[in-house]
């Protein structure tokens, strides 16, 4: 199994239903295996905030919501972090793709790799790098579980190679 | 211009049991607890914007219910894009009301950026399947009712006097109560 799919298995063990997404390069091949779910709802926004609200939405209505995004979207995202996700107490759980860190070299995306896990660590948010080594549908769903167990959030950071 | 309670009561009278509400930050999040509303409430207050894409996630997630999303012209003209997220979500079940007065009403009044924005004309640009504006009290009781029935996602543009004398009283419950009450 591929690290994408096992990602997406983790997605359905979750019982996640319905996940909301902006696209990078591989959050775009995540949000593709996705697609091929009958379990799972893609929902294409056109920003990284809108995910938020649409998860915590399905969340309030009896399902899980999950969001997929780049780092740079989740670092679009404090606003309505701090004032729906945390204010409330809502499940929210990230899966991030870490554009610019040493496994990432490009150039445009280096900036963004420096302050992800300085700003989430700043934000409060608990989060991990996923462990490609290990089971990752089994990262997925203890992610979402902690988040409904916490009435928080929780972000996972993935990477290109996670994928494969 | 009608104020603002007859129409947040209007619409009230015609929500049933089986709808759901949701709320951005300001006035009509204030009024509401103080109003017997028939269906689940979730109101806002703070996370400008967040409302559309939250009644979003609601109707996807319970399709058996009818989702209101009360939005402020402040709050979508900072992310205008949820209209285009929700054209392409097609969801029949959700109809957004946007209270157009001009002015960011909960942070003291202050004036929008001065454009005449054509609301309606943005719904219809970004594919939004049903378009209508209001004015008054009756025309937001057949307009509720078209957009109800509409079968695709409806947005209303309902245009709301601002008075800066208006007595709103303030927000009465706390997140966590919201939150708790919010039962589909």
């Amino acid at each position: 199994m591929t690290g994408l799919e096992q990602i997406v298995a983790g997605l359905e063990a979750a019982q996640v239903s319905i996940v909301a997404s902006v696209p990078d390069t591989w959050i775009g091949r995540l949000m593709a295996g996705v697609r091929l779910s009958p379990r799972l709802r893609a929902v294409d926004v056109a920003r990284e905030e809108e995910a938020v609200a649409v998860a915590c939405g399905a969340n309030l209505a009896g399902g899980r919501g999950a969001v997929l995004v780049q780092n740079a979207g989740l670092l679009n995202c404090g606003g309505v972090l701090a004032g729906l996700v945390e204010l409330y107490r809502l499940p929210c759980f990230f899966i991030v793709s870490l554009r610019g860190d040493h496994r990432d070299p490009v150039y445009y995306h280096a900036p963004k790799g420096r302050v992800t896990e300085e700003t989430l660590r700043a934000w409060r948010l608990p989060h991990a790098r996923a462990d490609r080594r290990g089971d990752l549908a089994a990262q997925v769903k203890q992610g979402v579980d902690f988040c409904v167990e916490s009435r928080g959030p929780f972000v996972l950071l993935i990477s290109g190679e996670d994928l494969a | 211009m009608t104020a603002r309670k007859p129409l947040l009561d209007a619409l009230v009278a015609m929500l049933t049991s089986r709808d759901a509400l949701v709320s951005c930050l300001g006035a009509n999040a204030r009024y509401l607890p103080h109003m017997t509303v028939p269906c689940p409430v979730f109101a806002l207050c703070d996370a400008m914007g967040a409302t559309i894409p939250l009644g979003l996630g609601i109707a996807l997630q319970r399709p058996d219910r009818h989702v209101v999303a009360l939005e402020g012209d402040g709050s979508l003209l900072m992310s205008p894009n949820v209209l285009a997220t929700v054209a392409a979500a097609a969801p029949p079940n959700l109809t957004m009301l946007l209270w157009v007065n001009g002015r960011y009403e909960s942070s003291g009044g202050q004036a929008l950026p001065a454009a005449a924005v054509d609301w309606a004309a943005l719904g219809r640009a970004a594919g939004v399947g049903h378009v209508a504006s209001v004015g008054d009290v009756a025309g937001l009781r057949e307009a509720f009712t078209r957009a109800r029935a509409a079968g695709v996602p409806a947005l209303i543009v309902v245009a709301v006097a601002f008075d800066p004398d208006e007595a709103i009283p303030p927000y009465s419950e706390r997140p966590d109560e919201i939150r708790a009450r919010f039962r589909l």
